[in-house]
């Protein structure tokens, strides 16, 4: 039920023509988000609000519009909201609206806008934008299908449409570590993963750009943990998902899948030297030990292909693939718990890879580790 | 793969095989292998030699870091600590990429572990002097450790020193670390140095001594290899500050920045002499400042010379006065001191207005002096000092123009008779023959005016000065350069006027008159109103008689005056052609024509020699006649 004023303002909104109501909008709802009271009933006002004065989703009756906005609309819409964010300046605010306009349940129907937004705020270096956009990258999860989304638009844009897009993102982690550092955990989780056959292996320039990004700035991986988040009140702040069991997923499968560029053996030591300069924090929180036990399976099914081919197991040891994946792996895991750095099952961890077929390097990792637990 | 191997030896190994093909892995395997064997100093110092192989600065100083932190002891890494250090010792040499290497390396250890090296290695080495520099080192790069190790270094310095070959020279290695390097450490800003005064007197002492050993103070051996350094006195002063500081002296006595000038300083000097009667402070400070008008006195005695010119030295000597000239312009009048009655300053007089400075730094050295002497406390002790320094040979320099300027000629005769450089004896001859012209021994004077003409320099000309006679009746003293013209004409002046006061004695003597119109010549007209009196001398004697007219008189206008005799004034013989022998005088009406013909080519001859070289001719004269002039000074 809407009060009286409530629906005096969407009267007035509506004698403002699309989009230019959003931006009277967007004013609106950062008065009702980041008053200092606020309620359910201010908080569904608001959620109105966007709808259907900024995204243009439902008519005045509460109705699902059949037509989308045409992309000029679009434009105008991604200008207004490009500026306002840009002229909040508290933090927690920006956040807050931020947050609302692509909730848990909106982000996926609104990520066309959203995706367009965090790209002009790539390609203009919009520090305040990239911000809030990796606080709602932490909120939703890295890994989430949301940020995942959000992060192959961003590929698209970047390393498909422009040929050269190096130069141009050279400079993004030092406009904003924190997106940079969550933009890549959720770009890790869009390859080699058997779940998504039709992209298996990220493009070129985006293994360059990543592959300088962390040679050059190693505090890069974990620069999402260590500045707090500025989040709405009573809001729960969520642990970040770093980027490095991703990539090194992709550092140790890129062998058995005939990737045989340079990049990755320098990502893999860029990952490596990043791992070390972890500060110890009890409990470690860098990375997660559930996610670097996700490469054994492809390995397994490697070696199962190798088996299917004929191979007996002293020929499927001396495959030189493999080998190179499991040492790539075991050194990554020697570094990453000589540095204290794993949360979570660390005893599963070394119990599952000892399955792995047999590594000079991994063995002596893992008796070195069951050693000293 | 070998089976037999060790873990650690496997991993060590994949890592250096991997370097033949591929850095990166090779660095990844360097990693794991470190982490694995944190305290395995084998795989350590392993992971450091890639790394320092490969050429990466900042992973083997990463590496370096952590061997120093873990693995002190073993001789290895000392080895290699000790390669560090060296290198930083030779940093400027560009030439070894290790050292260069070494070098970029240290710059990226924290300054912890940088420490932590240098003072493992200078506890670990057993050669003192290694040893010291490499403190010295540590207290460069680490000024926090200047107060807990500074005192240390100086005592070790200091017996080593007293224990080295060469620790009688103040210039010794071990005096430079301490003197040159160590003690503008300990003098930096904020640091607290724990010495004791004696200690401090010590170091000024042997401070003095070092800096004074690069001015070329006390005539010591200093090897040209030791070259030359940038502004010791400024350094010197930097040192004093410190000591004096620290020894609580008066803060005006030990500030030598901020427009410093000798005017001031010597006020601030005077100032406490009169209120103080703490004397070491001032002992050292006029000391000190003594030394530095001494040095500043005698540069400006051998001034810069403009490229491709010969320097010229100045010697201060007595000049000449002339009571019908004006008085020169009295500036120095002004400062003449009232109290000083009895005592009227000398006028002296330089060649070149540009070489004021001699006067004035000469003036301050005596105010130095004259204090010193004034006081007890000071006369007892500075001579102590002095001697511990060894300055006395180069104070007697200045004691002797202190004398001259004085009228002391006794002292100065005696100063004088000490110097026995090479390089000096023409300034000392030219002054013994000044000085004892002054206390009319003109005999003697004329020896040493013997001694000096075969040591007039033959290459540096200048002309003639007109400064060497000055009007009124105050002493004149002048700063004498020492060049060919200059000494011959100083020297000349001083026999001309040593034959003119004796003219009396000799009863006119006509070969002190031949005598008189040779020397005369080379600075014609200058002091033409001495021949009137002499023609007349002549004309009464009827006569004269010169021997040596055909070889030294070639003056137009004397030659002029005594043909003028000859023909016109009367019946003066000229007996001036040895050959034709005494007994034949020619008188004008005398019956020889032919003879008188003679004595008319002879004067045309000598007139046709006019334009000859005076400087040679009288240089002649000195030197060959010195028979002829020695009858004349008896």
């Amino acid at each position: 039920m809407s009060t009286q004023s409530d629906v005096i303002l969407k009267q007035s909104l509506r004698k403002i023509e699309y989009p230019l109501c959003a931006k009277e909008a967007l004013g609106r709802i950062v008065e009702l988000i980041c008053g200092r009271i606020t309620s359910i009933k201010h908080m569904d006002l608001a959620l109105d609000l966007m709808a259907e004065f900024i995204f243009y989703e439902v008519d005045r009756r509460g109705n699902k519009r059949p037509q989308i906005v045409t992309p000029l609309q679009e434009l105008q819409l991604l200008e207004i909201m490009f500026e306002y964010f840009n002229s909040i300046p508290n933090e927690a605010a920006r956040n807050s609206v931020f947050l609302s306009l692509f909730s848990g349940t909106t982000a996926m129907m609104r990520s066309g806008i959203l995706s367009k937004l965090i790209s002009i705020a790539v390609g203009v270096s919009s520090p305040v934008i990239l911000l809030s956009a990796s606080t709602w990258m932490q909120q939703l999860g890295c890994l989430s299908a949301n940020s995942c989304k959000l992060a192959e638009a961003l590929v698209h844009d970047y390393f498909y449409l422009i040929p050269n897009a190096k130069d141009r993102l050279k400079t993004l982690p030092d406009i904003c570590p924190q997106f940079t550092a969550n933009f890549l955990t959720a770009v890790a989780e869009n390859y080699y993963l058997n779940s998504r056959k039709d992209k298996m292996f990220p493009p070129k320039i985006l293994l360059e750009v990543i592959t300088m990004w962390i040679s050059e700035n190693s505090s890069l991986c974990i620069s999402a943990q260590q500045k707090q988040a500025a989040l709405p009140p009573g809001a729960i702040a969520m642990e970040v998902t770093t980027p490095i069991a991703g990539l090194l997923r992709w550092c140790i499968l890129a062998p058995l899948y005939n990737q045989e560029s340079e990049l990755y053996c320098h990502l893999h030591l860029a990952l490596l030297n990043s791992i070390l300069e972890i500060p110890q924090t009890v409990p470690a929180k860098a990375i997660y030990a559930q996610h670097t036990i996700v490469p054994i399976s492809y390995v397994m099914y490697y070696v199962n292909d190798l088996k299917n081919q004929g191979l007996n197991s002293e020929q499927v040891l001396n495959d030189e693939k493999l080998q190179l994946a499991l040492d790539r792996y075991a050194q990554a895991i020697q570094v990453a718990l000589s540095m204290k750095a794993v949360y979570g099952h660390v005893d599963d961890l070394l119990n599952q890879l000892q399955h792995l077929p047999y590594n000079k390097l991994l063995n002596i990792v893992v008796n070195t580790h069951k050693r000293i637990k | 793969m070998d089976v037999d191997i060790t873990d650690e030896e496997y991993v060590i190994q994949r890592a250096k095989h991997a370097f033949t093909i591929s850095p990166l892995k090779a660095k990844a395997w360097m990693i794991t292998a470190k982490t694995l064997y944190p305290n395995n100093f084998g795989v350590q110092f392993e992971a450091y030699f890639i790394e320092k192989n490969a050429g990466h600065v900042k992973e083997a100083a990463r590496c370096f870091s952590d061997l120093i932190g873990k693995f002190q002891q073993q001789p290895e890494l000392l080895k290699e600590i000790e390669k560090v250090t060296t290198a930083l010792r030779a940093e400027s040499d560009t030439n070894d990429t290790e050292k260069q290497f070494l070098c970029e390396m240290f710059k990226h250890i924290s300054s912890d572990v940088q420490h932590k090296l240098l003072l493992c290695t200078a506890d670990n080495c057993e050669d003192t002097m290694e040893h010291c520099r490499l403190l010295l080192l540590l207290l460069q790069r680490f000024p926090t450790a200047i107060s807990s190790n500074g005192p240390r270094l100086v005592d070790t310095l200091i017996s080593a020193e007293k224990h080295s070959e060469d620790g009688h020279m103040p210039t010794n290695a071990y005096r430079k670390l301490l003197v040159g390097e160590l003690l503008p450490l300990l003098a930096h800003d904020n640091i607290i140095v724990d010495l004791s005064p004696k200690m401090l007197f010590k170091l000024l002492n042997k401070s003095i001594e070092f800096y004074l050993c690069y001015l070329g103070l006390p005539q010591t051996s200093l090897q040209e290899s030791e070259g030359k350094m940038d502004d010791p006195w400024k350094k010197l002063f930097a040192i004093v500050e410190f000591i004096g500081n620290q020894l609580g002296w008066e803060p005006g006595l030990i500030n030598f920045r901020n427009n410093w000038s000798k005017e001031a300083y010597w006020q601030k000097i005077l100032n406490y002499h009169q209120t103080n009667n703490d004397e070491k402070p001032l002992l050292f400070c006029i000391s000190i400042f003594f030394m530095l008008c001494l040095h500043d006195y005698s540069s400006s005695l051998n001034p810069e010379s403009s490229p491709g010119q010969i320097p010229t030295t100045f010697v201060l000597v007595e000049a000449f006065n002339d009571k019908n000239l004006p008085n020169p312009v009295a500036e120095t009048k002004g400062k003449k001191r009232k109290s000083d009655g009895e005592y009227t300053q000398p006028h002296i007089t330089v060649e070149n207005p540009k070489f004021k400075t001699m006067h004035n730094n000469f003036l301050m050295c005596l105010n130095c002096w004259d204090l010193i002497n004034s006081s007890e406390i000071l006369q007892r002790e500075f001579p102590k000092l002095s001697a511990n320094l060894k300055l006395d040979t180069w104070i007697s320099n200045f004691l002797i123009d202190y004398a001259i300027y004085k009228g002391k000629y006794e002292d100065a005769l005696t100063g004088l008779q000490q110097i026995f450089e090479p390089m000096a004896q023409l300034s000392k001859f030219i002054r013994i023959a000044s000085v004892l012209y002054i206390t009319k021994n003109y005999g003697s004077s004329f020896d040493a005016i013997s001694s000096a003409i075969p040591l007039l320099p033959s290459n540096n000309l200048r002309s003639l000065s007109s400064l060497l006679i000055t009007g009124g009746t105050q002493r004149h003293l002048h700063y004498l350069p020492l060049s060919r013209f200059s000494v011959l004409q100083y020297l000349v002046k001083i026999l001309l006027r040593s034959i003119w006061d004796n003219l009396e004695k000799m009863n006119y003597s006509e070969l002190s008159i031949g005598n008189i119109f040779a020397l005369v010549q080379l600075d014609w007209p200058q002091e033409e109103e001495l021949i009137p009196p002499l023609i007349e001398h002549i004309k009464q004697n009827g006569s004269f008689h010169y021997p040596l007219f055909q070889n030294y008189l070639v003056n137009v206008d004397i030659l002029e005056e005594l043909t003028y005799l000859w023909t016109q004034g009367g019946q003066i013989t000229l007996d001036i052609l040895p050959h034709l022998g005494s007994q034949r005088r020619i008188g004008t009406r005398g019956a020889d024509k032919g003879a008188k013909e003679e004595i008319k080519q002879c004067i045309k001859r000598q007139i046709a020699r006019s334009n000859e070289n005076l400087d040679e001719l009288l240089e002649n004269f000195i030197t060959l006649e010195r028979y002829h002039i020695k009858k004349c000074l008896v």
